[in-house]
């Protein structure tokens, strides 16, 4: 009896010889690293040694879907691209939804490994079991839109046919914040993934829709408990209404929205700006991710405005964020325009924005001078300055050079004031489109001592309930904040190897009763937590022997600064961080001075192996 | 006596209609007049006990308790739910329930 599931294979691409190879997937190892982060994590750590930077051909880039993707569990077609990233030199592992991880395994692998680096730019195709190398010269320079396009028609597909996923010329140029974009819109935006992807001349992978190839379990449990799953989606939250973008007024009345850099709390117009302004006001049409009936993506057309007529993508809640409020915009459809172009471009659009507002706020500062700025005027609201500072910095083109390598990288550069003003997390994190000195402060937290570079303990708002705990009494108790995502820890990682998307199946419970339908295992909640917390101690030992240091777990003097009007005024995380932060490490099993894990924990998680290298 | 303003962000107020005045897409209210003394936990369970949505969405099942889901602010500034039931109003006051949002 084989485990459901899974393809078993996981295609091998030497990009430096151009060879291809298949690897067998050994049932002890699907077991300990579920897919997804999971096989990430294992993977980098065993291949990507010390002393290997971001930007090396030894570095691995591993693109890995789990045992739900294409099983039939709605949305289920997301994947995880792990690597070593440019942001903050250490892992990276994000996620991007769409169609790419159900095609993944029905073009016959549940994992790609790729490594080296092409003598020059190739994209890579994968159908049916068999992979190739071709020429991507064609499309150096091209955009993302661009690419997808160009490539169906080289390939001779229509779109549905495949899933594409590229880098714009962001990551050809090694901006620091490249994504990695595709099925029209979605992104794998976190580490600078894409300027991995850049710096092996791959311009893309495509993957053919093929059919599903693997064993399902149980097929009548999966079909109840995935119907369950769709009813809680429906009715759990406005997702299904108003899409992310329905939580943009949610989070400017607790001092969640970042609003010109942190400078300030205040932004009324934020009833003009919302998910629910867009879906009433302008023209939307369903764009759903692979068999999604909650279809929260949509097509957007601007019907009111400068940029009345412009269609794209509706923006996430993040985008919505990014060029609004933080860049001191209150026209709408310019948040879908600018929302395209960082896309198109691909670049991480929270990194982006946060050097932008810092570009804005040292400008206002007269810290850059106009002429500093190659002539854009970069006052805020400015988004015309905006979206042609963004094409400068995808070509890494006069101040757009600067620019290119993130706020953290920038701000210390310049220096002096420019220095204090920056938002970031000190190991080169880049906190999500939020201002979470409000109500946010256990993400501030789990930014700042995150192993993935991105969220790792937290799925938005802090829901412990979901999964048995008890609810937050206090957003802004030191105690309780790091009390629960220690607690949490572990469920978030384990979602991120199954290959789902959480708005489509948000209960963990009945996650789990759906792996357990796929796979036919009988899992417990208890194990989902040691596979969860696996993955994130695979990834701190990866981590530490990269050179983390302890004293970069901390926000930047910004990030971590008080907030002197709105919701949140006077709210001070950093009274009490260090002793949030030991509170944090010693229930992960961690050292707590060192935040290093303790061969304790390490052997409880079946990671024996991993003392040595601490 | 007091004249406090309770505000419903996003979909809290669409059922209630009628009773409480819609001031914009995304915020209804109404004006409560309450004695000296009550606090916002007081205010919150007397408008449940009148308003079965608020009852229904607002508290769990354990009664007096809000939902781990919203958010209350008083005059403007998030408070944890723990001095709810602590602090008293004023006249003039402000209370305004805001739902959290997975996702976003």
């Amino acid at each position: 009896m084989g485990i459901g599931g899974y393809v078993k294979k996981v295609l091998r691409a030497d990009l430096s010889s151009e060879r291809v190879s298949i690897e067998e997937l050994e049932p002890s190892f699907i077991e300990k690293w579920v897919g997804g982060v999971g096989f990430g994590a294992k993977y980098l750590y065993d291949e990507v040694l010390p002393g290997v930077g971001w930007s090396d051909p030894k570095n691995r880039m591993i693109w890995a879907s789990g045992p739900l993707a294409g099983s039939g569990v709605y949305g289920a077609g997301t994947f995880n691209v792990v690597s070593k990233g440019p942001m903050t030199n250490l892992a990276g592992s994000s996620q991007a939804n769409g169609f790419f991880g159900a095609f993944l395994k029905f073009s016959g692998y549940d994992a790609i490994i790729l490594e080296g680096k092409a003598p020059s730019l190739v994209y890579l195709v994968i159908s049916n079991g068999r992979a190739e190398i071709r020429d991507g010269r064609p499309w150096a320079g091209k955009d993302i839109w661009e690419t997808e396009d160009g490539l169906r028609k080289e390939l001779a597909v229509k779109k549905g046919d495949v899933s594409i996923f590229a880098i714009g010329p962001a990551g050809e140029q090694g901006v620091f914040y490249s994504s990695i974009v595709g099925d029209g819109g979605h992104v794998a935006a976190h580490n600078g993934l894409g300027a991995v992807m850049g710096s092996k001349n791959l311009k893309a992978i495509v993957a053919y829709r093929g059919k599903r190839n693997f064993e399902v379990k149980d097929p009548e449990r999966l079909k109840e408990k995935n119907a369950a799953q769709f009813e809680v989606a429906k009715v759990a939250g406005p997702i299904f209404r108003w899409g992310t973008g329905g939580a943009f007024s949610a989070l400017y009345g607790i001092g969640c929205l970042p609003v010109k850099n942190y400078t300030t709390n205040i932004y009324p117009e934020h009833e003009r700006m919302n998910g629910q302004y867009m879906r009433n006001h302008f023209e939307i049409r369903p764009k759903p991710c692979y068999i999604c009936p909650v279809a929260h993506c949509k097509e957007v057309t601007v019907t009111e405005g400068p940029y009345k007529g412009f269609k794209a993508e509706e923006p996430e809640y993040e985008q919505l964020a990014a060029w609004g409020p933080q860049i001191g915009n209150s026209e709408l459809g310019a948040v879908v325009m600018l929302s395209n172009e960082v896309d198109r471009l691909g670049m991480d659009a929270n990194e982006a924005s946060w050097t932008i507002g810092w570009t804005m706020e040292c400008h206002e500062k007269g810290i850059f001078s106009r002429n500093d700025l190659d002539g854009l005027d970069m006052k805020w609201g400015n988004v015309e300055a905006v979206k042609a500072m963004l094409n400068k910095i995808a070509k890494r083109e006069g101040i757009g050079d600067l620019l290119s390598q993130g706020v953290m990288r920038a701000s210390q550069k310049i220096g002096g004031e420019a220095a204090d003003c920056a938002i970031y997390a000190l190991k080169g994190c880049t906190p999500r489109s939020h201002d979470h000195r409000g109500g946010r402060w256990a993400e501030l937290l789990d930014t700042c001592l995150t192993n993935t570079s991105t969220l790792e303990s937290m799925r938005g708002p802090v829901q412990p309930e979901l999964v048995g705990l008890p609810p937050v009494s206090d957003p802004f108790s030191p105690e309780e904040v790091s009390t629960i995502n220690a607690k949490l820890n572990g469920i978030g990682q384990f979602e991120d190897c199954l290959g789902i998307c959480r708005f489509a199946s948000p209960d963990p419970k009945l996650q789990l009763e759906c792996v357990n339908a796929v796979t036919g295992w009988s899992l417990s909640l208890e194990d989902v937590f040691s596979i969860g917390r696996r993955v994130i101690n695979q990834l701190r030992v990866f981590n530490f022997r990269h050179e983390m240091k302890k004293e970069d777990e901390k926000p930047s003097k910004r990030y971590g600064s008080i907030p002197t009007d709105g919701p949140a005024i006077g709210k001070n995380i950093m009274n009490k961080w260090e002793s949030m932060v030991e509170n944090y490490y010693t229930l992960m099993g961690w050292d707590a001075k060192t935040g290093r894990p303790l061969p304790k924990t390490l052997r409880e998680l079946g990671l024996e192996e991993l003392i040595k290298d601490l | 006596m007091n004249r406090v303003t309770i505000e419903l962000w996003l979909w809290l107020g669409e059922e209630l209609k009628g009773d409480f005045e819609s001031r914009s897409e995304m915020c209804s209210a109404r004006e409560e007049v309450i004695e000296e003394g009550i606090s916002i936990g007081d205010l919150l369970i007397r408008l449940a006990d009148r308003y079965h949505p608020i009852a229904q969405k607002l508290f769990d099942k354990r009664g007096k308790e809000i939902h781990p889901n919203f958010v209350v602010t008083y005059n403007d500034r998030v408070i944890s739910p723990q001095i709810v039931f602590k602090q008293v109003l004023k006249d003039g006051d402000k209370i305004t329930i805001i739902p959290m949002y997975t996702g976003g």
